[in-house]
C-alpha cells in the first residue's frame, strides 16, 4: 500500500536535514529518506557507528546536533532507502528495509546532493584512481587510508583540506595539483570573503599543514596519464593553459600508488528530471540545474529542490535553501505560523551571502573546457559498458548528434550507474565532434528505475494485486 | 508554409522505422531513387523499442509465410547490411501453465507443421530437460528452433545506414505534413524540418508511419483503423549466460530474452492502454517483475536496471496493412504491424521493392490490403477464428 505524508524530503544531507527540520517545526508531518544508513550526507559525513573513535570533526559534530533537532521535531527517517521512480500525483516509489513501496506526498523536497565530477584521461580506470569523495569516505567513514603515496589533482580548497587530512592521518602526499591559476583571480574576490571567517581559518590551517609537511601545491597543473599494470604506479602530470588544455613538453612523471581527483561536483538531478522539472545549463553550478522560484519550488507544483542537487553551492548554502524549501513546503500543506513570505525574507540575507560566496567559488574553481580533452581515442568514457571516446566518435560519424542517439548505438549510459558517470564526458565529446552546444546534445533520458531495484522486491509488492492497483489508482 | 527545398524521387517514404528503412534499402539496391522522411531519428520509435524477437511460430496464418521468409533474410542480414545486428537463431519457447493453453498450442502446431514450419511440442519433462531455467509453473511448451532474436536498436539503424550508403536520401527530424494528389494519383510529399519545408516530387509514396499513420492518411480521406498502444520492456543488470531462447507465456503475461551483453529483457503481454504516452506506470514495472520472477526463478536475485517504452500501432485483427490503397494511385500503406513489424520488416521492405520495381511481389500481399476491414462486418469477427481476444491481445515481438 502507498503511505501518505504531507512532506517527503529526499536526501538527508545539509539541505534535506534543514528542510525536514523547518517543515516539521512548522507543523507538517515529514518523512525523510536517505540511501545511506546514517543521516548527514557527504557534508556531515558520519563515521559508521562501530568505527566511531570519539574525535568527530567540526562538520560531524554540527551534523549530529542538527540530526538531534530533526529527530526531536518528530521527523520519520527511512534509512538505506532509494527513491527508484516517481509517478503521477507526487507518488514516490521506494526500496528500503523499513520503507513502504510507495509514498504519496503533498509536497516533495529534493535534496539529492551531488557527486564528484569524473574526468577521463588515459589510465583513469586503473585501480588506485579515485575521486576525492571516495577518499573522504574511506578516511572519515571507514577510517582507512586510501593509499601510501597519494597524488591529489583537482581544483578548489577541498583538495587542500583533504590533503591535510591525509597527511595528518599518516599518508605521504606527493603533491596537490590545482588546475586553475588562483592568485590574480582570487584578489578580485577578497570582499566576498569578508565574514567567511570559518572557511578562511579552515583553509589556512590546511594550507599550513601542507607547508609544514613540505607538500608541493602546484597551481596550473593537471593529469596527463596514470601508469601501472594492475594498479597505479605513477602519473604523468602536465602544465595547463588558461583553458585547462595540456601544454605539450611540460610533462613530469611522479611515482604514486593513489590518485585522488577532485574536479568539482555534478548535481544529482535525475529525480528532478524524472519528475519533469525544467532544467537550465549552468556550468558554474555544476551542470544541469532545476529552475526554481524564491520558494525553491521547481516548475512542477509541489516539488521543491534545495542544496547541491539544485546547483553546487556547498553546505552552508544548502542549509539556507533547505530551510526555505521546508517552510514553503509546510505552508503548501497548510502549516506554519503567520506570514510565510516574511519567514522566507528573514533568510534572504543569509541566502544572498552564501550565493555570493558560491559565485566567487565558481569563478575561481570551475574547470576550464580543456578538462574534457584529456582523453584519447582509446580512453574509456563509459566505464559500465566500456565505451571509448573512439566508439562515441564513430557513432557521431554514423550521424548521431544527440546523447540519446549515441547511447542507443554505443550502449554508453546503459549500465549500472545509469549514465551518472559518463553523461558529462560523452556530452562534451559529442558537442566537440558535432559543433553543437552541450544543451543541444542533451542529457540521458531518465527512466524508472533510476537505481537498480531487486526484482524480488518489486514482485513482492505486486504479489497482492491491491498494491499495484493502489499505485495505479493513486496515479490518476 | 514556404517550401524552401525541392527534390525529385521515384519513391517517397514516410517513416524511418524498420519497414520504411528496409523498403528504402531494397528499392535503392534495385536502382530506384528514394527520399525518406522521418519525424525524429531512424529507429527512434517502436522499431528500436521492442522485445527483439524474430519468430515465425504463433503467428496468424496469413502472416506466417511472411515471417518465415523474413527469417531467411534475417539469417543473411549481417552480411547484407555490413553490420552486426546481434541476430541469433536461439529458438523460441511458448510456454503453457494449463491444459487449455497446451491444447491451443497443439492445434497451432498442427497448422504450423502443415505450413512447413518445424515446431516441437514439449511436455513437462521435456521442458524441464530442455529449458531447466524455467519455473515449475509451466506444464509444457511449443518450441520453434529457427526462431531467434536481434538487437532492435542496431538492426533498424543498420537498415538506415545501408540505405544511405545505397543512395537513399534520409531526411531525419523531418515531419511529413501532406501528400500532393492530382487526378487521383500521388504527385508529391511535403515535409517540415527545423529549417523550413521540403517538397519531394514523387509518383509513389510508401506510408510506414506506425501509430502516427492516421494523421497523414486522414488528410487523403483514407481511414486506417489503428490505435496506439504502449509496450514496456524492463532490463535487468548484466547476468551470466542463463538462456539463449526467446521465451513467452501468455498465462504469466511476460516474454523475455537475454541480450548478448547479458542483460535480460522482460516485456509484457496483455491488454495495453490506447495511448501515445511513453511514461512507465509503476504497476507495469511491478507486474513485469512478478512475471519475470515466476517465469525464470534465477531472476529473483537480479535487479531491474532500466525500462523503456515504445508505442505500437494495433489493427483490429492484429495483422498489418500492406499494399496499394484503392482510390489513390501510387499510395502504398505499410502500417498497423501490431507489434510484429520488427520481425517482418526486412521481408515487407523487400516485397514492397518488388511491388514497385517488378509490379508484383514474390509473395502475395493480398491478405494484408486495407479493404479487408471494409469487407467484414465490424472488426470483432476477425478475432473469432483465433483462440481468444486475450491470446492475441498483444504479442509485440
Amino acid at each position: 500500500m502507498a503511505d501518505r505524508v504531507e512532506v517527503a524530503v529526499v536526501g538527508a544531507g545539509p539541505a534535506g536535514l534543514s528542510a525536514a527540520l523547518a517543515a516539521a517545526r512548522a507543523g507538517a508531518q515529514v518523512t525523510l529518506i536517505d540511501s545511506h544508513r546514517a543521516p548527514g550526507g557527504q557534508y556531515f559525513k558520519q563515521a559508521a557507528a562501530e568505527l566511531w573513535v570519539g574525535n568527530p570533526s567540526r562538520h560531524q559534530r554540527e551534523g549530529q546536533a542538527l540530526w538531534q533537532k530533526v529527530m526531536e521535531a518528530g521527523v520519520r527517517f527511512l534509512p538505506e532507502t532509494v527513491v527508484w521512480g516517481t509517478f503521477e500525483g507526487n507518488l514516490l516509489a521506494l526500496h528500503g528495509p523499513q520503507a513502504p513501496s510507495f509514498l504519496q506526498a503533498q509536497a516533495i523536497i529534493l535534496a539529492t546532493g551531488a557527486y564528484d565530477r569524473p574526468v577521463a584521461f588515459p589510465g583513469w580506470t586503473l585501480p588506485g584512481v579515485m575521486t576525492a569523495g571516495a577518499a573522504q569516505v574511506l578516511l572519515k567513514q571507514q577510517r582507512i587510508l586510501p593509499g601510501k603515496r597519494i597524488l591529489l589533482a583537482g581544483t578548489g580548497p577541498l583538495q587542500v583540506v583533504l590533503a591535510a587530512e591525509l597527511v595528518r592521518a599518516g599518508a605521504d602526499v606527493v603533491a596537490v595539483l590545482e588546475g586553475g591559476r588562483l592568485f590574480t583571480a582570487s584578489l578580485r574576490h577578497l570582499g566576498v570573503l569578508w565574514g567567511q571567517w570559518r572557511r578562511l581559518v579552515e583553509g589556512l590551517s590546511s594550507r599550513l599543514t601542507l607547508s609544514r609537511w613540505r607538500v608541493a601545491f602546484r597551481p596550473g597543473w593537471g593529469i596527463a596519464e596514470a601508469h601501472g599494470r594492475d594498479q597505479v604506479e605513477a602519473a604523468t602530470i602536465t602544465r595547463l593553459d588558461q583553458d585547462w588544455r595540456p601544454i605539450p613538453g611540460s610533462e613530469e612523471t611522479l611515482a604514486c600508488d593513489t590518485l585522488c581527483l577532485g574536479y568539482g561536483f555534478i548535481p544529482s538531478n535525475t529525480l528532478a528530471r524524472l519528475m519533469g522539472a525544467e532544467q537550465d545549463w549552468r556550468p558554474d553550478r555544476g551542470g544541469e540545474v532545476p529552475l526554481r522560484d524564491g520558494h525553491m519550488q521547481t516548475n512542477v507544483p509541489g516539488v521543491y529542490a534545495a542544496g547541491d542537487g539544485a546547483g553546487i553551492g556547498g553546505g552552508p548554502l544548502a542549509l539556507v535553501e533547505g530551510e526555505i524549501a521546508g517552510i514553503a513546503a509546510a505552508a503548501r500543506t497548510g502549516h506554519g505560523a503567520g506570514d510565510v513570505e516574511r519567514e522566507i525574507r528573514r533568510l534572504s540575507p543569509a541566502l544572498a551571502r552564501e550565493r555570493r560566496f558560491q559565485q566567487m567559488y565558481a569563478a575561481l574553481f570551475t574547470p576550464g573546457p580543456g578538462l574534457y580533452e584529456w582523453s584519447r581515442e582509446d580512453t574509456i568514457l563509459c566505464r559500465c559498458e566500456e565505451v571509448t571516446q573512439g566508439d562515441v566518435r564513430r557513432a557521431v560519424a554514423l550521424g548521431a548528434d544527440s546523447i540519446n542517439e549515441v547511447k542507443a548505438i554505443t550502449r554508453c549510459g546503459m549500465g549500472d550507474c545509469q549514465g551518472r558517470m559518463c553523461g558529462h564526458l560523452v556530452a562534451q565529446c559529442i558537442a566537440r565532434e558535432t559543433g553543437r552546444s552541450v544543451t543541444e546534445v542533451g542529457v540521458f533520458r531518465p527512466r524508472p528505475p533510476i537505481f537498480p531495484v531487486p526484482i524480488s522486491a518489486l514482485g513482492r509488492h505486486a504479489a497482492d494485486d491491491t498494491s499495484a492497483g493502489a499505485a495505479e489508482a493513486i496515479r490518476r | 508554409m514556404n517550401t524552401s527545398r525541392k527534390m525529385g524521387a521515384e519513391v517517397a517514404i514516410v517513416g524511418g522505422g524498420i519497414v520504411g528503412c528496409a523498403a528504402a534499402y531494397y528499392l535503392a539496391r534495385r536502382g530506384a531513387k528514394v527520399v525518406l522522411l522521418e519525424k525524429s531519428v531512424i529507429g527512434g520509435e517502436a522499431s528500436g523499442r521492442n522485445g527483439g524477437g524474430v519468430r515465425a511460430q504463433c503467428r496468424d496464418r496469413r502472416e506466417r509465410p511472411l515471417a518465415m521468409a523474413s527469417i531467411r533474410l534475417w539469417v543473411g542480414l549481417e552480411a547484407e547490411l555490413g553490420f552486426d545486428v546481434e541476430y541469433h537463431q536461439g529458438g523460441n519457447i511458448r510456454m503453457a501453465t494449463n491444459d487449455e493453453r497446451m491444447a491451443v498450442l497443439r492445434r497451432e502446431a498442427e497448422e504450423e507443421l502443415a505450413d512447413g514450419l518445424a515446431v516441437e511440442m514439449w511436455d513437462r519433462d521435456e521442458l524441464r530437460r530442455r529449458a531447466p531455467y524455467l519455473g515449475g509453473v509451466f506444464s509444457g511448451a511449443k518450441y520453434c528452433p529457427t526462431d531467434g532474436t536481434a538487437n532492435p536498436i542496431l538492426a533498424t539503424r543498420a537498415f538506415g545506414w545501408a540505405a544511405r550508403r545505397a543512395g537513399v536520401t534520409l531526411l531525419t527530424q523531418t515531419e511529413a505534413v501532406s501528400v500532393g494528389v492530382q487526378a487521383g494519383r500521388v504527385t508529391s510529399l511535403t515535409g517540415r524540418d527545423r529549417d523550413g519545408g521540403v517538397l519531394v516530387e514523387a509518383p509513389r509514396l510508401i506510408h510506414a508511419g506506425g501509430p502516427w499513420t492516421p494523421m497523414l492518411s486522414d488528410t487523403l480521406g483514407i481511414q486506417v483503423p489503428i490505435e496506439p498502444a504502449r509496450s514496456v520492456v524492463a532490463v535487468t543488470q548484466r547476468m551470466p549466460p542463463l538462456f539463449k531462447e526467446f521465451i513467452s507465456s501468455h498465462d504469466l503475461g511476460v516474454y523475455g530474452r537475454q541480450a548478448r551483453e547479458g542483460h535480460v529483457h522482460i516485456g509484457g503481454i496483455g491488454t495495453p492502454g490506447r495511448t501515445f504516452d511513453q511514461g512507465v506506470p509503476a504497476g507495469v514495472i511491478e507486474r513485469l517483475a512478478r512475471g519475470a520472477a515466476e517465469a525464470i526463478p534465477a531472476l529473483r536475485g537480479a535487479s531491474f536496471l532500466r525500462t523503456w517504452t515504445g508505442t505500437l500501432e494495433m489493427t483490429p485483427d492484429r495483422v498489418p496493412i500492406i499494399g496499394p490503397v484503392d482510390g489513390v494511385e501510387g499510395y502504398i500503406l505499410a502500417s498497423g504491424f501490431s507489434g510484429h513489424g520488427f520481425c517482418l520488416g526486412p521481408i515487407v521492405g523487400k516485397l514492397l521493392s518488388e511491388l514497385i520495381v517488378d509490379g508484383e511481389p514474390s509473395l502475395s500481399l493480398r491478405e494484408f490490403r486495407l479493404s479487408r476491414f471494409a469487407e467484414t462486418v465490424g472488426s470483432a469477427q476477425m478475432g473469432e477464428e483465433m483462440d481468444s481476444p486475450r491470446l492475441r491481445g498483444m504479442e509485440h515481438y
